[in-house]
Formats: C-alpha cells, structure tokens, sequence
C-alpha cells in the first residue's frame, strides 16, 4: 500500500464520520422542526430524513470495512 | 376569511386554511393562512444542483490515471451524496421557514441554515402597519414579494420574505385587524 492510498483511506474514512455525525444532528433538528409546525406531509421529511440516518451508517460501515480490511 | 378559498398555487407555497397546526398553537386559534417562500425564490440552489451534477459527469468523463475503479467508485458515491444532502438541506430550509396568519396573530417562524430556530409573532391588537415591497420583472411576473408587519413599542416586527401573493396576504391581515378593532 502506497502513502496516496493511506491518504486516501483517512481522507474518505474522516468524510464517512463527519458525514453520519452531520446527518444525527440533521435528523434531532428535523424532530424539532416537525414540532414546530405540523403538517400532513411531515411524514415523508421524517421517513426521507431516517432513510439519510440508514444511507450514512451504511457507508460508515463500509468506510470502516474498506480501510481495516481491504 | 371564510370565503378565503384561492387555491394552493406556486407549489404549495401559499396555502389557505390549511390542515397545519403549530407547537405554540392556543385554543380557538385557526389558521387562515400559511406562507413559503416563493419556489422560484430557490432556483438558486436548483441551478448549483444541476451544476454540481454536471461537474461528476465531466470528472467521470475524462480517464482518471491517479485513481483506480475502487477509488473513483468511492470518490462518485461521496459526492452524490454531497449533491443529495445539499438539496435536502435546502428542501428542509423552504419547507419548515413559514409565515402563519391566524385569528389571534401573525407568526414568523425561521430555521436559519436548519440548526437556529427564531419564533416572532404579533399579536393582531399590537400591529400598527403592514407593508408589502414588491419590484422588479421577476418579482412582478411571478407575484411575489415581502410583506412587513410592524408592531407597536418594543415588540419585534414581523417578515415574511418573498411570499407569493404579498397583496393577498395583507389584504387578510387587514380584514383581521378591522374585525379585531370592529371597524
């Protein structure tokens, strides 16, 4: 393995992080929001918001797999 | 206000009497009218979208030497989801920022960039004056504008920025107040 591969590596495992953490504070804000106004179609904002929580665990883990096992 | 029944138009972006409710709703409190800004109001963000779209077309298009596949795999998934989550973000920005006409009050509520929230309401007894500014050839061929709602003493004053049909939305508030002070 080469430095531009490690580099790589850190580079997509720190965007991977950041990203997830960026998208739990999006999803609490969403919850307040939902509160503040309430309104028929909040259902779907909540349901797109979760599946954004599932997408970035998801690429977290394979982040996470990528660089300590490949 | 009953024979308020205009149609939802501009994309839902100027609804009367709409099935809403809000976390500082009082009792008897009806909502008459709720406001977005105007959806031609976000081509900017539409416009860098397709831009950032176009820019993963053109960096897919011309051979990479200094990434492998894997790489470049990876370098495409991050930056869809980058595009993604940006017009999420903005989604999220039009669709909670409301401008709230009730038979009680006039309600201003602002999540700036989604993480602050700002809550300002006059109460119809305390407003003094309204103003609506709307100009240009946009703005015009699009009816949308800004309406100001000044309140009396120290009591902040209430915005709605670029909503559809600003004179529409005063002339409410102007035949709420004259209900309130009987006129």
């Amino acid at each position: 393995m080469d430095f531009k591969d490690i580099i790589f590596k850190v580079v997509i495992l720190l965007l991977a992080v950041f990203y997830y953490l960026y998208v739990l504070v999006i999803s609490k804000q969403v919850k307040v929001m939902d509160k503040a106004v309430q309104d028929k179609y909040n259902w779907l904002i909540l349901f797109v918001t979760s599946l954004q929580v599932t997408v970035s665990l998801a690429i977290l883990i394979i982040v996470l797999l990528a660089v300590f096992l490949i | 206000m009953e024979n308020n029944n205009k149609k939802s138009s501009a994309f839902y972006s100027y609804i009367p009497n709409p099935q809403t409710k809000f976390d500082t709703q009082e009792d008897g409190e009806n909502i008459y009218l709720l406001l977005r800004s105007h959806p031609f109001t976000q081509i900017g963000w539409i416009l860098s979208s397709i831009l950032f779209f176009i820019l993963l077309f053109v960096f897919n298009f011309f051979p990479q030497s200094f990434f492998n596949l894997g790489q470049i795999l990876i370098i495409n998934l991050f930056f869809i989801i980058f595009i993604l989550s940006y017009i999420w973000f903005n989604i999220l920005n039009w669709y909670f920022n409301v401008g709230i006409i009730t038979n009680k009050r006039v309600i201003d509520i602002d999540f700036y960039a989604v993480l602050y929230k700002e809550i300002t309401n006059a109460q119809l007894g305390r407003i003094e004056d309204t103003t609506v500014k709307s100009g240009g050839y946009i703005e015009s061929f699009f009816d949308y504008g800004s309406i100001f709602v000044q309140t009396a003493g120290t009591e902040a004053n209430v915005e709605f920025i670029n909503v559809p049909h600003p004179s529409d939305a005063v002339q409410i508030i102007n035949k709420l107040l004259s209900k309130k002070h009987g006129f």
